[in-house]
């Protein structure tokens, strides 16, 4: 192979130079010698040229054979070249497989980790929303001001929306939508299938600008009163339901009790609104089944006092979100002016993408914040590693020097050598990304906004898979530039054992480590902080008992037009048997059922006046989370009492007139529990307007929303006052919840039928579930931090390995010169002390200049906790020392007389 | 009337044989077979160059770029390993060729 490459070089690699100036030389020495022969030098000449024979065709044959020769020879050199170079790259890497293991995974790691949070992170945040112009979507809000000043944004109402739709110029179309739930079939006991509906105006699909599969969208005539009854279903409801018959459009189907037309099938994802996107009060489904038209009557077009419908607009291109909103909230002005001058309300437009991932963008961001440190630290690893090798070879490679190998040769072999790593490393990242992100979905919580859009683009893959493999070919031709090529002669001489690692080199290659421990402590603190966090959330009272309760959510069938009062009736008689039933069954403690189950995600909230005092001004008076309850719910719950008494039967009569507070709404709104007491309020969110209510008994906070929020005034409201046609159940039972479900099951179909039993759970697995989000982080966060101290502890042993081993002969010396073996364990030790404390400090400080930005994912914990940072730092410098008792004890055990001998 | 095959083998033999005392550019190996073989074979000198070539090809020859005597730079084609052991062989079964020729001639 040298050989080859002398050769190369002497041949004239411009073959029509060659061929000339040989052709050239031949016929001035012909013309010479017939110049002797006594010609005239015009005769010489011809002479010359006359007995070559054709000199132009002899030289063009002889150019062109030569050029396709160079060219056939440098391709053959070249692919001879590169096959010996991935040979013998792959025979070097299979000698240490030590090594080749250590990179490919660090390598795999790296990449396969911060690939897979990638790939959330473009799913949920940067990825188009899956509708025509997306950038152009932005949901519509009325804005209200809260004690604080702070504006929140509530849902429309129909007056509003109305208002909004007709006037406003910025859109190109606007819709409204609520959720509305439907049990589909229902014919059949067994049959009734909950399904997650909306009612919606028809132009929501244009605003959308999705066309079903098959059909037509319904149009302005099917949303007038008394129009005949029609539906859209979604792809998946129409696979589960129908067997994708391809002859739906036109056929009947039951909601509620109602019968149907189906006039159109939506294209396969198509599930908006999906509930994890939108306010968990507005209570959507996580994916939309069916929906119908939402119908204003004339009565719908004067409500401007239940805030209830969602909106959703496309701005025209030309108008600006901002500019948008000012026309909307510009138009409110005008008719509150007008009308209710007193009234604080504003419009908010929120581009969809925003609101979509508004939720998780800060936790995403972190997460993806956490992983870029794990890449690094991969980065730092190899770059040590690959330093490392390459100062250990310097006498294999002077070895191939000397054996007539060109620099150009060794570098060529370099390069190759980090190629087939960096191929091999970026391959198995693409695996481990592939499996990562499957398990990564696996955890995504159900509340992950746009879960469905996460799918592996395989542009990023190629991208990052691409630039591992340049990164690769860099450290190559950085590993080749480093190759001190002048002393490659005297490394032969020195037999390699000699300390040839200059300190600079040996200082850099320190620094890296220390890094490496200082961004795998700050991984850590950060997982730490989420663990203690989560500890404390879990131990968090969330004021009643979840152990032996099942829940599950019961349904009246609903249809038609919302009403509450005409229906009351039978909704109350309904639901208070089913929980009478069950309360009265053998192995049931208490049963009791209510509106919004806490740490569900539901809830809902309204004013109330207190008798007595002065009026508040509309949307300033006293404000609470109500629930609607039935039965026994606080026994069930064991939620206890603080004062007064629970309901009884005697506050069944409709007009009865009573209610329940709990402490955070006494202490809010009252002196004292014997003020409270007794005293009478007027909550405008039930149905019949100015009724008043007492305060019948006083109980205990109760977390609604999420086991980290503060207690919030809250109102009970028992179902016989206001009825509600779908509560949540919860059952006390003696053992496993679980074994009551077919007693739950029976009972509600002995009492009806076209009862929907839906989320069947142990209340233990809600409060669980609600706190998925903090489980998916902390797992996340710990296993990036459990990556990196391995990855770390690795870089820091290989570092301390080699300095021991370029050290074999200065500790051989001191071992002759009477140094104990402990002695030199220690000097080894301290050493790795060294790295690690500094990388500690480092990461301190680091810690606390970056953990800030976890505030809102911590609860009950400082960004700074002292405990967490010295728990942390402790693990991490006693790994960082554990890396070096390896090398440590190698050094102690070095046989003096052969380190010298050697030299 | 000698065979094409016979020709160029014969051309070959010869640079071959030019070589073999020591490295001697294009000009130098056609005069020297010129006049050894007093311009019997009439080699258009033209013809020595693809044939130089195609031995270099072969690796019989190896090619240099050195001075010359009169000072120019010439091409000088030397004898390989490989082009002497090809030349005892070739001048062996071209001894043995024309010996048996010149014997089947001599019988009359």
């Amino acid at each position: 192979m040298t050989k080859r490459s002398f050769r190369l070089s002497d041949v004239r690699p411009d073959a029509k130079r060659d061929v000339d100036d040989e052709v050239a030389f031949h016929l001035e020495m012909r013309t010479r010698e017939f110049i002797e022969q006594g010609l005239s030098p015009d005769e010489a000449h011809r002479r010359a040229a006359a007995s070559f024979g054709d000199v132009q065709s002899i030289r063009s044959d002889l150019r062109a054979e030569r050029t396709g020769r160079n060219e056939e020879r440098g391709r053959r050199d070249w692919r001879n070249g590169l096959r010996m170079d991935v040979r013998y790259s792959l025979r070097a890497l299979r000698k240490n497989p030590g090594f080749a293991a250590a990179a490919i995974a660090t390598l795999a790691l790296g990449i396969g980790a911060t690939l897979a949070v990638f790939t959330v992170l473009n799913g949920v945040l940067l990825r188009p929303l899956p509708y025509k112009d997306p950038s152009h979507l932005a949901l519509v809000w009325m804005t209200i001001p809260d004690d604080k000043g702070s504006l929140w944004d509530i849902p429309l109402t129909s007056g509003f929306y109305i208002d909004l739709a007709r006037d406003a110029r910025s859109f190109d179309d606007i819709a409204a939508f609520r959720s509305w739930g439907y049990s589909i079939g229902g014919e059949g006991p067994s049959d009734a299938e909950p399904v997650a509906g909306a009612r919606v105006t028809p132009s929501l699909f244009k605003v959308l600008g999705v066309r079903p599969l098959l059909g037509q969208p319904f149009g302005d005539d099917a949303a007038v009163p008394g129009a005949p009854h029609v539906a859209m279903i979604s792809h998946a409801l129409w696979q589960r339901r129908f067997g994708s018959d391809p002859a739906i459009v036109g056929r009947q189907v039951t909601l509620s009790r109602e019968s149907f037309t189906i006039v159109g099938v939506m294209p396969l994802g198509f599930a908006f609104p999906r509930g994890a996107e939108l306010p968990a009060p507005l209570q959507f489904g996580l994916r939309t089944d069916v929906w119908t038209p939402l119908v204003f009557d004339s009565s719908d077009a004067r409500n401007y006092g239940t805030n209830n419908l969602a909106a959703i607009g496309r701005r025209q291109s030309a108008v600006s979100l901002e500019n948008a909103e000012r026309e909307a909230s510009g138009l409110l002005q005008r008719f509150l002016q007008a009308n209710a001058p007193r009234l604080k309300l504003g419009y908010r437009l929120v581009s969809m993408a925003d609101q979509a991932g508004a939720k998780v963008k800060r936790t995403l961001l972190i997460l993806f914040g956490s992983v870029l440190f794990l890449l690094l630290i991969a980065c730092a690893n190899i770059a040590s590693l690959l330093v490392a090798r390459a100062t250990g070879r310097q006498r294999e490679l002077a070895v191939r020097a000397a054996l007539g190998a060109g620099r150009a040769r060794i570098a060529r072999q370099l390069v190759t050598e980090n190629l087939v790593l960096a191929v091999a490393g970026g391959l198995a990242g693409v695996a481990v990304s592939y499996w990562g992100t499957k398990v990564m979905l696996s955890l995504v919580p159900g509340s992950m906004p746009r879960a469905d859009d996460i799918v592996t683009d395989w542009r990023v893959v190629v991208a990052a898979t691409g630039a591992a493999i340049l990164t690769g070919t860099l450290f190559g031709v950085a590993s080749a530039l480093s190759v001190r090529w002048g002393h490659l002669a005297s490394e032969l001489h020195s037999g390699g054992t000699r300390s040839t690692g200059d300190r600079g080199r040996r200082l850099g290659r320190q620094m890296l480590v220390t890094g490496e421990v200082a961004l795998s402590l700050v991984l850590l603190i950060g997982a730490a902080l989420l663990t203690r966090s989560f500890v404390r959330l879990q131990s968090v009272q969330p004021g009643f008992d979840a152990s032996h309760v099942l829940a599950a959510g019961m349904g009246l069938p609903l249809a038609g037009p919302f009403d509450p009062i005409g229906n009351a009736p039978r909704w109350s008689r309904t639901l208070n048997d089913a929980t009478a039933r069950i309360n009265a069954s053998p192995g049931v403690v208490a049963a009791g059922a209510i509106s919004s189950l806490p740490l569900s995600g539901a809830l809902e909230g309204g004013g109330l006046r207190i008798t007595g005092r002065a009026p508040d001004p509309p949307g300033e008076g006293p404000h609470a989370q109500y629930n609607v309850v039935s039965g026994n719910y606080f026994r069930a719950l064991r939620i206890p009492l603080v004062a007064g008494r629970y309901f009884d039967s005697s506050d069944d009569a409709p007009d009865a007139g009573s209610i329940i507070v709990n402490r955070a709404f006494v202490r809010k709104y009252f002196a004292g529990v014997n003020d409270a007491l007794g005293h009478t309020v007027s909550p405008t969110f039930t149905f019949k307007r100015g009724e008043t209510k007492a305060i019948v008994g006083i109980v205990d906070d109760v977390k609604q929303q999420s086991l980290d929020e503060d207690a919030t005034p809250q109102v009970y409201v028992p179902q016989s006052q206001m009825a509600y046609p779908g509560l949540a159940l919860v059952v006390r039972v003696k053992g496993d919840p679980l074994t009551a479900v077919p007693l739950v099951r029976r009972e509600l179909r002995a009492i009806d039928p076209a009862i929907t039993v839906t989320d069947v759970r142990t209340m233990q697995s809600v409060v669980d579930h609600s706190l998925e989000r903090q489980r998916f982080n902390m797992t996340l966060i710990g296993v990036f931090a459990g990556s990196a101290l391995v990855l770390a502890l690795v870089g820091l042993y290989g570092v301390i390995a080699l300095i021991v081993a370029q050290r074999r002969r200065e500790i051989g010396v001191r071992l002759a010169l009477g140094a104990r073996p402990t002695d030199v364990v220690r000097m080894v030790l301290m050493e790795t002390s060294r790295v690690g404390v500094a990388g500690v400090v480092l990461g301190i400080l680091a810690a606390f200049a970056i953990t800030r930005v976890m505030q809102s994912m911590l609860y009950g914990v400082s960004t700074t906790d002292v405990v967490t940072f010295a728990a942390a730092s402790a693990v991490v410098l006693s790994v960082s020392v554990a890396a070096g008792l390896g090398p440590a004890r190698r050094a102690s055990q070095v046989d003096p007389t052969v380190t010298l001998r050697a030299d | 009337m000698p065979g094409s095959d016979l020709y160029t083998g014969t051309l070959d033999l010869l640079i071959l044989k030019a070589v073999s005392w020591g490295p001697r550019h294009g000009y130098a190996i056609g005069r020297w077979i010129r006049e050894t073989t007093s311009d019997v074979l009439n080699v258009q000198e033209g013809a020595l160059y693809p044939a130089l070539h195609r031995l270099e090809r072969k690796g019989l020859l190896s090619e240099e770029w050195r001075q010359s005597e009169t000072g120019r730079q010439a091409k000088y084609y030397s004898l390989t390993n490989a082009g002497r052991t090809h030349l005892r062989s070739e001048r062996k079964r071209w001894e043995e060729y024309s010996g048996a020729v010149a014997r089947a001639l001599a019988v009359t």
